[in-house]
Order: C-alpha cells, then sequence, then structure tokens
C-alpha cells in the first residue's frame, strides 16, 4: 500500500530520512522505466529495452534488471552494486503529485512534493528534509531538481517511443536464456529497436530522428543490449553460490 | 479469321455508399492498390437522398482481418465508430421462457476443438455446467462484462476472440475518409437515373442526375433495399424466405446510459418475446435496442407495448425515446451475379439480424469478389458462377441456422414458438442435419465448405445451449478422449478464473483507447 502525503514544512519539519537508499521495497523489481536523459550512464551496466505501461500500454524505456517477478540482481546484500541507480529508483521514496484542480484553472496543474510515509524510510540517524526556519534541505533541494528532470523526461520518452512506434521503428524481441544449472527462462514484453526498419527508412524521417535526438537515443538502446549477457552472468554468479566479494567486506 | 483483343476488367462502379460500398471499395482499393493507368481503379457513386439503413450494429470476428486488411488502425475504427468490443451472443428465455433461462454463444472455439470433437464427452459429465460455461473460457468474461484484451494487447488481437459492435452510421463514413485520402477511391455524390445496356445485356453505363456517364468494366450493386442494378434493371427474382423466418418488422430505438461510467456488455442480448425477440447492443455512447417481430404473430402496437415493457424492467423507459419502425424482408436474389453485374450487402439479401449475418456476408462477398476478379470480360461468366454457387450456399445455410434458433425452443406461450417448430416451415436441409445430429455431434465433415459462414462450433454452442440431446454410440466414444476432455475442461476453467482476475472492464479498456490508443504490436 502506499500512502502519499504532500510535503509540508511544519508537519514534515522533523522528518528523516534513512541515509542508505535504496530500500528493499523500492529495490525489488526485475525492470525499472527510465528517461533519455539517462542513457549515457544506464550504458555503463543495463540492458535497456523498451516495455509497455501496464496503465496506459504506451511504450516506455526500461532498465532490465532481473530474469524473475521481484529479481533484481543489481541489488545485492541490501546494496545496489552499480555506480549508477536509476532515477526512479534513486528517488524513492518521493513522487510529485498535481495540486487540486480547483486553484489552477485550466492551466497545466503545478506539482507538490509528496512522501510515501508506508516506506520504512524514516529514521532517527537519518537526514532531515527541513531545516530548522522551515527551509528546505541540500537532500530536498537535490530531491525537488531530480523529480523534475524525471517529469520533463518522462514526457521526452514518449514523445521518443510514440515516434518510433509510428514509424514502425520498434519491434517485440523475445531472449531464451539458459543458466549454468540447467534452468531456462524466457523474456516476453521487451521491445527493441527494429534494426532492419531502421536500415530502410527514408532520408527524411532519418534527419528528423536526428535532429530531435531520437537517433542517439536508439543507439543507446541496441548498444546496451549487449549488457543482458553481463546480466544472465550476474544471475549464474548466484546460482552457482559464488558471491562477488567486495574489497574490505568480511564473508562468513 | 481474326481475333477479338481480350478486354481487361480494370474499372469498377460500385453504386452505393452504406456499409457494403465502403467495405467492398476498401477490400478491392487495399487488395488492388491503385497505380496509375495500369492498375485497377475504383470509384463509388452514393446519393445524398438515400439515408444508411443503420440495421446490423453487431459483427463477426472476421471484421478484424478486414479491418487490418483495409489498412485503418483498430484504436482510430474504435474512436470514431463509437465501437465496443463484442464476444458473442446470449440469448435470454429462447429455451422455454422461464426465469434464468439464457445461455451463451462465444466466439471462442470449444477447448479442445482444434485437436478432437468433445461435445459427446460434456453430454456424458457436464460437470454441473453448460455448454458454453463448461467448454469455453469466454462465458465466464462476458458474464462479467470484461474486455477481450488489455491495454497492453496489440491492435487487431485479443486473449479472448472478438469482433465489435458499431455505429453503423458512423462507419461508413469512417471507411468513406480512409477509401478516398489513402487507397484512392474515386467517389462522387449522384443519383443514377439511367442503365444502358450493351447488346450482350452487360452493363454499358450508367448515367447520373448530375449528367455524368459513368462506364465501368465490373459494376457492384451496394444500393441497399433499393437494388437499382440486380432488382430493377436486371430483375433477378427475390426469394422470399419468410416460410422458415417468420420476422418482418423492427421496433428500434435509442437508450442512453444512466452515467458515463455505465458497465458496456460484451456481448449482444437477444431476449425472446411473445412474437420474436428483443437485441440490446452496446455501444461507448448508447445502447441500441430493438424489438423484431412477426406482424403475423403480433400488431405494432402490441409490439411496441412488449418492447416498452421490456425497458421498463431494467427502468431504461422514458419520455423522450424516439422509436422507429423498420420493415424486414427476409430473402435474397435468385443470383448475386449476373454478367458485369454483382450486388452485394441488402441488395443481394437480408435474413433478420439474429446472429448478425449481414456485416459479415458483406465481408465475405467483397473478399470473394477480390479472389474471383477475372483479368478479362470473358472470365466474367465463369467467377459469376462460382460466386452464385457460394453465395447460395452460404444464405441457405444461414437460414438453417437461424432457424435452428426456433426449431429448438420448447416455449409454447404463443403461436409464433409453436409455429416456428412446424415441420413445413423447416427447411428439408436444416431438418436431415437435426436427424443426423441425434447420435453425432456436430463437426467439420458436417459443413463441407471451405469457408462457412457458421462453423460447427457455432452449431454445437446453439444445440447444447438450447438443451438438444445427442446419444452418441458408446462405442464411437474412447477413453483416451475422455481424459482429453476432462484436461481440456480444467483448462478452460483454469484460463477463465485468471482472464477474470487479468481483464478490464468492457468499459474500462474502451476509455483507456480513446486516451491513449492501442499499439499495433
Amino acid at each position: 500500500m502506499v500512502n502519499r502525503v504532500v510535503l509540508n514544512n511544519q508537519i514534515h519539519r522533523d522528518v528523516r530520512i534513512a541515509a542508505t537508499r535504496p530500500t528493499r521495497e523500492n529495490a525489488e523489481v526485475n525492470a525499472v522505466s527510465v528517461i533519455p536523459r539517462e542513457f549515457p550512464r544506464l550504458l555503463a551496466h543495463y540492458p535497456i529495452f523498451f516495455t509497455k505501461n501496464m496503465e496506459t500500454g504506451r511504450f516506455e524505456p526500461s532498465a532490465l534488471l532481473g530474469f524473475q517477478p521481484q529479481e533484481n540482481l543489481f541489488f545485492v546484500d541490501g546494496r545496489w552494486d552499480a555506480a549508477y541507480v536509476p532515477l526512479q529508483i534513486q528517488r524513492q521514496p518521493f513522487s510529485l503529485i498535481a495540486r487540486r484542480a480547483e486553484d489552477s484553472e485550466g492551466k497545466p496543474p503545478s506539482l507538490d512534493v509528496a512522501l510515501d510515509l508506508n516506506q520504512t524510510v524514516q529514521s532517527q540517524e537519518g537526514e532531515r528534509l527541513f531545516l530548522e526556519d522551515g527551509q528546505p534541505t541540500k537532500l530536498l533541494q537535490g530531491i525537488t531538481s531530480m523529480l523534475s528532470v524525471l517529469v520533463a523526461g518522462t514526457k521526452e520518452a514518449y514523445a521518443f517511443t510514440g515516434r518510433l512506434a509510428e514509424l514502425s521503428l520498434i519491434e517485440p524481441v523475445q531472449i531464451d536464456i539458459e543458466f549454468v544449472d540447467g534452468s531456462d527462462t524466457k523474456l516476453q514484453g521487451l521491445y527493441w529497436i527494429a534494426a532492419a526498419a531502421l536500415k530502410a527508412l527514408p532520408a527524411a524521417q532519418l534527419a528528423e530522428l536526428r535532429d530531435r535526438e531520437f537517433l542517439e537515443w536508439m543507439y543507446f538502446q541496441m548498444a546496451s543490449v549487449a549488457h543482458v549477457s553481463a546480466l544472465v552472468a550476474r544471475k549464474n554468479r548466484l546460482l552457482s553460490g559464488v558471491t562477488a566479494a567486495r574489497p574490505g567486506e568480511n564473508r562468513k | 479469321m481474326t481475333q477479338a483483343e481480350p478486354r481487361p476488367v480494370r474499372k469498377i462502379l460500385i453504386v452505393g455508399g452504406g456499409t457494403a460500398g465502403w467495405i467492398t471499395a476498401g477490400v478491392l482499393a487495399s487488395r488492388y492498390p491503385r497505380r496509375g493507368e495500369e492498375g485497377i481503379s475504383v470509384t463509388l457513386v452514393e446519393s445524398t437522398q438515400q439515408p444508411p439503413i443503420g440495421v446490423g450494429e453487431g459483427t463477426w470476428p472476421t471484421i478484424r482481418a478486414t479491418l487490418k486488411q483495409i489498412g485503418v488502425t483498430e484504436t482510430d475504427f474504435l474512436r470514431e465508430c463509437d465501437a465496443s468490443f463484442k464476444q458473442g451472443s446470449q440469448f435470454v428465455k429462447w429455451v422455454d421462457g422461464s426465469d434464468g433461462d439464457a445461455y451463451y454463444h462465444p466466439f471462442t472455439l470449444p477447448t479442445g476443438y482444434e485437436e478432437r470433437n468433445l461435445a459427446p464427452y460434456w453430454l456424458e459429465d457436464p460437470r454441473g455446467q453448460s455448454f458454453a460455461a463448461g467448454m469455453c473460457f469466454q462465458t465466464e468474461v462476458c458474464s462479467r462484462a470484461l474486455a477481450p484484451k488489455q491495454i497492453t494487447t496489440p491492435e487487431f488481437t485479443g486473449l479472448a476472440n472478438y469482433a465489435y459492435h458499431l455505429d453503423a452510421g458512423k462507419f461508413g463514413p469512417f471507411l468513406r475518409k480512409h477509401c478516398i485520402d489513402k487507397l484512392g477511391v474515386r467517389h462522387l455524390y449522384d443519383e443514377i437515373v439511367r442503365v444502358e445496356s450493351k447488346d450482350s445485356g452487360d452493363i454499358s453505363h450508367v448515367v447520373t442526375k448530375g449528367g455524368e456517364v459513368l462506364a465501368a468494366d465490373l459494376y457492384i450493386d451496394c444500393s441497399g433495399f433499393s437494388s437499382l442494378l440486380i432488382g430493377k434493371h436486371f430483375g433477378v427474382p427475390f426469394l422470399s424466405k419468410k416460410d422458415a423466418l417468420f420476422i418482418d418488422k423492427a421496433w428500434a430505438v435509442q437508450i442512453p446510459y444512466p452515467t458515463d461510467d455505465a458497465a458496456i456488455a460484451s456481448a449482444t442480448v437477444a431476449t425472446a418475446q411473445s412474437s420474436g425477440w428483443v437485441w440490446d447492443i452496446g455501444l461507448t455512447t448508447r445502447r441500441g435496442v430493438g424489438y423484431v417481430f412477426s406482424s403475423s404473430y403480433q400488431s405494432d402496437e402490441g409490439a411496441l407495448e412488449e418492447l416498452k415493457s421490456y425497458l421498463s424492467v431494467r427502468g431504461d423507459l422514458s419520455r423522450d425515446l424516439s422509436f422507429r419502425k423498420i420493415d424486414i424482408n427476409s430473402g435474397y436474389r435468385q443470383e448475386f451475379w449476373i454478367r458485369n453485374c454483382v450486388a452485394v450487402g441488402l441488395s443481394a439479401g437480408f435474413l433478420e439480424p439474429l446472429e448478425a449475418s449481414a456485416i459479415v456476408m458483406i465481408e465475405l462477398s467483397a473478399k470473394s469478389i477480390a479472389n474471383l476478379l477475372p483479368s478479362c470480360l470473358d472470365g466474367m461468366r465463369q467467377a459469376a458462377r462460382l460466386f452464385n454457387d457460394t453465395f447460395r450456399y452460404r444464405w441457405e445455410r444461414i437460414v438453417d441456422f437461424l432457424k435452428l434458433h426456433y426449431v429448438l425452443s420448447q416455449r409454447t406461450d404463443s403461436r409464433f414458438w409453436i409455429d416456428n417448430r412446424a415441420r413445413e416451415s423447416i427447411p428439408d436441409s436444416l431438418r436431415e442435419c437435426l436427424e443426423y445430429w441425434r447420435d453425432h455431434c456436430p463437426w467439420h465433415e458436417d459443413f463441407p465448405h471451405r469457408e462457412e459462414v457458421f462453423s460447427a462450433a457455432s452449431y454445437q454452442y446453439i444445440l447444447y445451449g438450447m438443451g438438444f440431446q445427442t446419444y452418441p454410440a458408446p462405442w464411437l466414444l474412447s477413453d483416451r478422449d475422455r481424459n482429453l476432455a476432462r484436461e481440456k475442461m480444467n483448462e478452460a476453467a483454469q484460463y477463465a478464473k485468471t482472464l477474470a482476475a487479468g481483464l478490464p472492464g468492457n468499459r474500462d479498456l474502451l476509455s483507456k483507447v480513446r486516451r491513449y490508443g492501442l499499439q499495433k504490436i
């Protein structure tokens, strides 16, 4: 259950947020929706595909994190095991919600930062959201700007995938994987760039994609698929009982 | 001896712009894309005087392939024609008229149908379930008014088989726009005032009120009940089927939804009355309801009262409803293709709206014309012969199938139902089948044509929904198939549960499609 409340510098003045995030409940997902602006950083670690939003059916770019529901192979021993964490994960437990329509009269509703109180993120030792005088802390300022990047980025992502779908440049892909223990899985519901359709695209449309930065993003997606085998390797290590030991960490 | 140059068939003139005209134009023009002077050209002339009849708001799942072929998107179609998803028909009070008397004819085939005829094993052990409920997961989906797909399901595909309910008044204009803008169909508003013949008897050209002379190699009569070419010009006789199908009139009315989020039924609901039945079709914007009845058994006023009482039970009766009377003349032409003219739609024939055969017959006709289209005029005769044989067979089978619904009823509350079971009103072909089905469950071999309008599956749903008993010889049953039947029925029950939990309501999905559209893949 989600219990979102709009942040208020009076009510939430003393709220402290755990320093180590993401928590298990945010992290246990096998895919996360991402935005094109983070593709360059995602490309270092994650396979990026397109998936359909369950509510709208629209395509959105997603980073693949695991092979089974709730399996996140980047979340190891309660910590995120990659240098870059996708923004949708980073932003938790905060989100933006539309302000009640009554005071906006036809204008796009303004957005408020909201906090999910049902997540176990509050802590005695954590960082504060507000200073004594009610001003937002550095942490909250950072979160607010991250959330606006996400809102703008999500809009961009849908413009991107919507155009690709119109041009039939997205196609379904099924990936069959066999793991070291002999078990196998079929990845379904994933889509990627239709490379053949891209090759055959008329020059005018190609130019349009280039001018809108879409072409660049498409190549990031295509290149990122190489990380599927790295993801399989992560799973294989788990299956064969080998955990990558981190420096300075003692294993029992 | 000189040999005449063979005359190619390149120019097609469609007369009439209702559902029949535009589906035919769309199918032909998409199948044979325009290639300047070299290719096929399709022209459609329609009168502004003839308002579309607006019958046939129900379709068959074939419509999905037809729309895809024509090249429209499902999203545009659903949005612009106020269309909703139809997953079959529900027949209420047809068996004996008692409370709770209702059964489904879903579009999805009975479980295991691809492998074997399992109907005998349902008969042997129905496990307390009706045929449709036990043998088909879709019955559960329909009874919950769920959609046949999710918002993530690609266009024109479903988790359960489906067709549409559509606003026929919007469907024609929707196809017209696509045919003109995308498929290069030439279009004019005008009226045909004269049809001129060659010595051979072929049509040489038609003359319009506006003074246009339109000449073509093939003329397609989609002029509706006025049957301008096939009837008025060629005088091809009309074969009435009133002896078997008694319905000859209808009262129709449009019912608004009480609220914007009212549920939309997933099936056409057909409720039996004293002298016919009431159709109830949910579009996104309104319901279409009507009572088709036989004037030999009920007066116009009496029928109107029955319809009003149907509406009042659900609280749908109000003062501002306007009831419209429609005449129905069940039957079809003795020939559909004569010389260089072929009739499609109401000009070819119409049977009462039970099981929504009108639009599917248009689709089948358009497809057959596209397939049979001769390259030269010499081939016209053979194309006509093949077309006529096929379509005569199809109309006859539809008559049989519609009659089946009445013959099996046990209602005794009016002469209409009793007379419907009179031996002389039942076509021989149907009577022979019914005798055969006393010890054989309907199967593929009983319907020998390649593309049957109604397959053995449809006959199974009606026969066993109506409580018909088949007693197969025990030595024709096997344990292997018995086990398969059990397995398949369990699968169907399991899938019904999965879908009941995972499918959105019909209304929910249609609202989402309006907002977000469906993906092509």
